[in-house]
C-alpha cells in the first residue's frame, strides 16, 4: 500500500536482525497474511506471535509430543499443528479463548512428519507420517476420506517394484492445490494430482539421494528441492494436464544447483521471496547462524550471506510479502530479519528535499513574479476540482502468474472439485484481542 | 464523482437508491421485440435525469439532545458496531450512550483527571481514554471497568487512537511525545519524540504500518510504526497550525483542520494539498474533522460559531450547517453504517447531540 514511501532502496532481501523472539520453538513460520508467526516446539505446543505487537497472542496446546510443523490456511484463521503424538491438529485462531478451539482432531497411526492444507480449502489436508506414507485426509462431509498417496505398481519393471517401496520423505500442495507433490528417499519426485489421488508424473532428480525437502515459487512453475547430497535444487516444472491418462515419467535437469563449495554444508530448509527473485537457504552448520541468499534472476548468482550469530540455525520461512525471513536458531529463539533503512533527517523538515548530489537550482519562469491573490486562489481552486476516491482501497498487489491463468482456466474441475464445501475462512475475520491478567503485565 | 456523469450511466446510482425507489418501479424490459436491438438501447434503463439536488444534499435532524456532563466535552465517538456512542470530558468521566434512545448506560470513571480523547476497539469491547492525568486508560466497556492502565507519559496525553486490529495503541501527550503501546499487555512498546509543542492527533492508516500525527508546532508527520522512524513532514500554509489529522478510510489521503478555518485533504505521498474546505470558523479550538462515507460523501467539522458543517467531499461546497449548539462544537463523529452524526459542545452548553438523515423532503 505504501510501497513507495518507506521503501526508497531497492534491496529485496533482508540483512540485519530486527528482533529476536524467545520462544523455545524448533521452527517458525509466517502466516500469509505476514501479521503472524506460528512457532511448533518440542514439548508439544505451538506458540502464536503478532509481529505488530512481538508479543505471543495465542497459545496451541494440544500435543504432548514435540509438534512437528504448522501450517495456516488461505486468509490464517485455521491453523494446523502436526506432531509426533500421531496427532494433527486444526484450531480456529477466531474462536475467542486461548487455547482457541479445535476445528478436528485427526488421528494417525504413527508419528507425523509433516501436514498442510489445500490452498483453497483447509478442510483438505496432505498428511506425511514417519513411516513414509502420504495421505490426503477430506473432512468435507461429501468427500470424507482418507487416501494414502502411492506409486501404482508397474508391469514395465516389475523386478524393481517387487523391492521395497520407497519411503516418502517430504510432501507439499503446490500454490494452486492441484497437485500434492512428495518426495522419496531414492531421489523421486512424485506428483499426484489431489482430486483424484492417482499418479500423475514420477520425476527422477540424479543424485539428489534422500528428499528433505520442496518449495514453490508462489506461482507455482518454480519448485526448489533440498536432498541428502548437500545441494539444493532449482526446476521449472513442466506442465502437467489434468486429461492425461498416462503417468510422466521424465528425468528433472535443474535450472540451478546451490551449494557451498568450501563448507560442503548440508541445508536445513529453503524458502523463496515472495516474488520468487531470490532464494533463501538456511545452512546446517552446526557452529554458526547463516542464511545463503542466491538471486535467481542474475541466474542463480550467490548473492549474500546473513549472519545471525553463534546459536545453529534450523529452519528458515521468508516473509510472504515483505523483504523479512524469520530463521529459528537451536536455542527456540526465532530471529526476525529485515532491511534497514537509514533515518533520513531531511524527512523532518517539511517541504524539504534531499539530493545525493549537488544540483544548479533553476529558477522557474514566474518563480518570483508578483501575482494577484485572486488569480493564485482561482488557480488552486481549479486545481482542487479533481474528484478524489477516500474509500477503494488499491488491491493487494499480487502480480503473480498462476499457471491456470496461463492457461486461461481458473475454474477447472480440480478447483471446483477443491472449492466444493468452503471453509470459513473469509478475509475480514477479525483476531480477538484477549486482555491478559493485570498482574503478569 | 462527477455529478454530471449521471446521465448515461445507471451505474453510480446504486447506494442513493434508497432516497430515490419509489417513483422507478418501472421495468424498461418486456418492450424489447425479438429483433437484434442496436446495442446503443442499452444506456437507456435509467428514468429521466434524476433531479441532482435533494439527492446530492443530507437532510440531518436533529435527533437527540444529551446532558450529563458537567465540564467541556472534548470528544465523542461511536463504537465500530454502531450499538454505543461514547463521550468524554474535562469532568473526567466517559459516558457511554445509546445513539438511537439518548438514555445513558454507563459512566466510567477513575481517571483522576480531565480527558482529551477517546478510542474504540474495532471489536466495540474495549475503550481506550486519554487524560490529563498522565494516563490512559483501557476499559471493559460492557463491565465498566479499567482494564489497563498505560503509564508512561510524562504530560497530559492528548490523543489516543488503536489501530484496525486493535493490538495496538498510539497516544500523543503534550510533551510532544508520540507512545506505541501493546494494548494486549498495556505495555509501551516504542516512544518517538515526534514533535516541539502538544501533539494533538495521532491516528494509525489501515494496516497500521503508518502512523499519522500532528502538534501545535504547525506540523504534520508520517511515522513508520515498526521502526519509528519520521517518513515525511507537511507543513501548512504560514499561520496555520494544524490541530488535527487523520488518514482517509482507504488510507490514500490524510485529511487536517488548521487554524486557518480550513480543513484540507492531502495526498501525503505527493504533499500535494487536494482540498481544502472553508466556511466554517475555527482559529482557537483543537475541533476535529471526520469522514461520513454512509451516504453521500461528505465532510464533516465543528465550529467556533456554535455549527456543525457539512461539506461536499468532492465540490468543496457546503451542503449543511446543522444548528443547535449553544457553544463551540469541539467534537463530531460519525456513524460507522447509518446516516447519523453526532456533535459535543464545550462549556456553557455541554451536550451531546445525535442527528439523523430522514432523507429528501416528501416532495420532489
Amino acid at each position: 500500500m505504501n510501497a513507495n514511501l518507506p521503501n526508497p532502496f531497492n534491496i529485496t532481501y533482508p540483512t540485519a536482525v530486527q528482533t529476536s523472539l524467545h520462544s523455545q520453538a524448533s521452527f517458525a513460520r509466517f502466516d500469509p497474511t505476514g501479521r503472524f508467526v506460528a512457532a511448533g516446539l518440542p514439548n508439544g505446543s505451538a506458540r502464536i506471535w503478532d509481529l505488530g505487537t512481538k508479543s505471543t497472542v495465542r497459545w496451541l496446546d494440544g500435543h504432548v509430543k514435540g509438534v512437528t510443523s504448522v501450517d495456516w490456511s488461505k486468509h490464517s484463521r485455521y491453523v494446523l499443528t502436526s506432531s509426533k503424538d500421531w496427532n494433527v491438529i486444526v484450531w480456529d485462531i477466531a474462536s475467542d479463548t486461548d487455547p482457541p478451539r479445535r476445528v478436528t482432531t485427526v488421528r494417525f497411526d504413527a508419528p507425523v512428519t509433516s501436514a498442510a492444507f489445500h490452498p483453497r480449502n483447509s478442510q483438505i489436508l496432505l498428511v506425511l507420517l514417519s513411516i513414509g506414507e502420504a495421505y490426503i485426509v477430506d473432512l468435507r462431509k461429501e468427500h470424507r476420506g482418507r487416501f494414502e498417496l502411492f506409486e501404482p505398481a508397474d508391469d514395465a519393471m516389475d523386478a524393481e517394484s517387487s523391492r521395497h517401496r520407497a519411503a516418502m520423505t517430504v510432501a507439499r500442495f503446490d500454490p494452486s492445490g492441484r497437485h500434492a507433490f512428495v518426495g522419496t528417499s531414492n531421489g523421486y519426485v512424485l506428483v499426484f494430482n489431489t482430486r483424484t489421488k492417482s499418479l500423475v508424473a514420477r520425476h527422477k532428480i540424479n543424485g539428489a539421494g534422500i528428499m528433505k525437502g520442496l518449495d514453490f515459487a508462489k506461482g507455482g512453475r518454480r519448485l526448489a528441492t533440498n536432498s541428502s547430497d548437500r545441494t539444493l535444487r532449482q526446476f521449472n516444472l513442466p506442465f502437467y494436464s489434468s486429461s492425461q491418462t498416462t503417468i510422466l515419467e521424465s528425468e528433472l535437469e535443474p535450472t540451478y544447483r546451490f551449494t557451498d563449495p568450501i563448507n560442503k554444508v548440508a541445508w536445513h530448509t529453503m524458502s523463496y521471496s515472495p516474488d520468487g527473485e531470490w532464494l533463501a537457504g538456511g545452512a546446517a552448520d552446526n557452529a554458526a547462524h547463516k542464511i545463503y541468499v542466491w538471486d535467481i534472476v542474475n541466474e542463480g548468482q550467490f548473492a549474500a550471506t546473513l549472519d545471525g550469530g553463534r546459536e545453529p540455525l534450523i529452519h528458515v520461512h521468508w516473509h510472504p510479502n515483505k523483504p523479512t525471513i524469520a530463521s529459528t536458531t537451536n536455542q527456540g529463539n526465532i530471529l526476525i530479519w529485515h532491511c534497514p533503512t537509514p533515518e533520513r533527517w531531511g524527512a523532518f523538515a517539511g517541504g524539504f528535499e534531499e539530493v545525493d548530489e549537488n544540483v544548479e537550482y533553476e529558477e522557474r519562469e514566474d518563480e518570483f513574479d508578483i501575482e494577484d491573490e485572486s488569480v493564485v486562489l482561482a488557480r488552486q481552486q481549479a486545481t482542487e476540482d479533481e474528484p478524489v476516491d477516500i474509500l477503494s482501497r488499491t488491491p493487494q498487489s499480487s502480480p503473480t502468474i498462476t499457471r491456470a491463468t496461463l492457461n486461461g482456466t481458473d475454474e477447472d474441475e480440480d478447483n471446483h472439485w477443491a472449492s466444493e464445501e468452503p471453509d470459513e475462512d473469509y478475509a475480514g475475520w477479525k483476531m480477538k484481542v484477549l486482555m491478559e491478567d493485570e498482574e503478569d503485565a | 464523482m462527477d455529478p454530471l456523469a449521471g446521465l448515461d450511466d445507471s451505474s453510480t446510482d446504486d447506494d442513493n437508491a434508497s432516497q430515490t425507489t419509489e417513483d422507478d418501479p418501472q421495468v424498461p424490459q418486456p418492450q424489447e421485440p425479438p429483433q437484434p436491438p442496436p446495442p446503443v438501447a442499452q444506456s437507456a434503463p435509467p428514468p429521466v435525469a434524476v433531479p441532482s439536488n435533494p439527492r446530492d444534499r443530507p437532510h440531518y435532524e436533529l435527533k437527540h439532545t444529551m446532558r450529563g456532563h458537567t465540564s467541556s466535552i472534548s470528544a465523542v465517538k461511536f463504537s465500530p458496531d454502531g450499538t454505543l456512542l461514547a463521550s468524554c470530558s474535562n469532568d473526567r468521566v466517559v459516558k457511554i450512550w445509546s445513539p438511537f434512545t439518548g438514555e445513558l448506560i454507563r459512566n466510567l470513571n477513575g481517571h483522576t483527571k480531565g480527558l482529551s480523547d477517546i478510542s474504540w476497539s474495532t471489536d466495540s469491547v474495549y475503550l481506550a481514554s486519554a487524560s490529563d492525568d498522565h494516563t490512559v486508560r483501557i476499559w471493559d466497556v460492557e463491565s465498566g471497568l479499567t482494564t489497563r492502565t498505560l503509564k508512561g507519559h510524562t504530560s497530559y496525553v492528548f490523543c489516543v487512537n488503536y489501530n484496525m486490529t486493535s493490538n495496538l495503541l498510539v497516544s500523543g501527550g503534550c510533551d510532544g511525545d508520540l507512545r506505541i503501546w501493546n494494548a494486549q499487555k498495556g505495555k509501551c512498546m516504542k516512544t518517538i519524540h515526534a514533535h516541539l509543542d502538544y501533539v494533538t492527533a495521532a491516528h494509525f492508516n489501515r494496516d497500521a504500518t503508518l502512523i499519522v500525527s500532528c502538534s501545535l508546532d504547525g506540523l504534520i508527520r508520517i511515522w513508520n510504526t515498526t521502526s519509528g522512524q519520521c517518513l515525511k513532514t507537511l507543513a501548512e500554509g504560514h499561520d496555520a497550525i494544524c490541530q488535527h489529522v487523520q488518514f482517509s478510510p482507504n488510507s490514500k489521503y490524510i485529511l487536517s483542520t488548521a487554524h486557518d478555518s480550513a480543513i484540507r485533504l492531502w495526498d501525503y505521498q505527493t504533499s500535494r494539498c487536494l482540498k481544502t474546505y472553508q466556511g466554517h470558523t475555527n482559529q482557537k479550538y483543537c475541533i476535529a474533522a471526520c469522514f461520513s462515507v454512509t451516504g453521500g460523501k461528505w465532510i464533516v467539522s465543528g465550529s467556533e460559531d456554535n455549527r456543525v458543517y457539512l461539506w461536499n467531499l468532492q465540490s468543496k461546497e457546503v451542503v449543511q450547517v446543522l444548528e443547535g449548539h449553544t457553544d463551540v462544537v469541539v467534537a463530531v463523529a460519525t456513524h460507522p453504517t447509518q446516516n447519523m452524526i453526532a456533535s459535543a459542545s464545550m462549556e456553557s452548553d455541554l451536550t451531546v447531540r445525535v442527528w439523523a438523515d430522514r432523507g429528501p423532503p416528501a416532495e420532489s
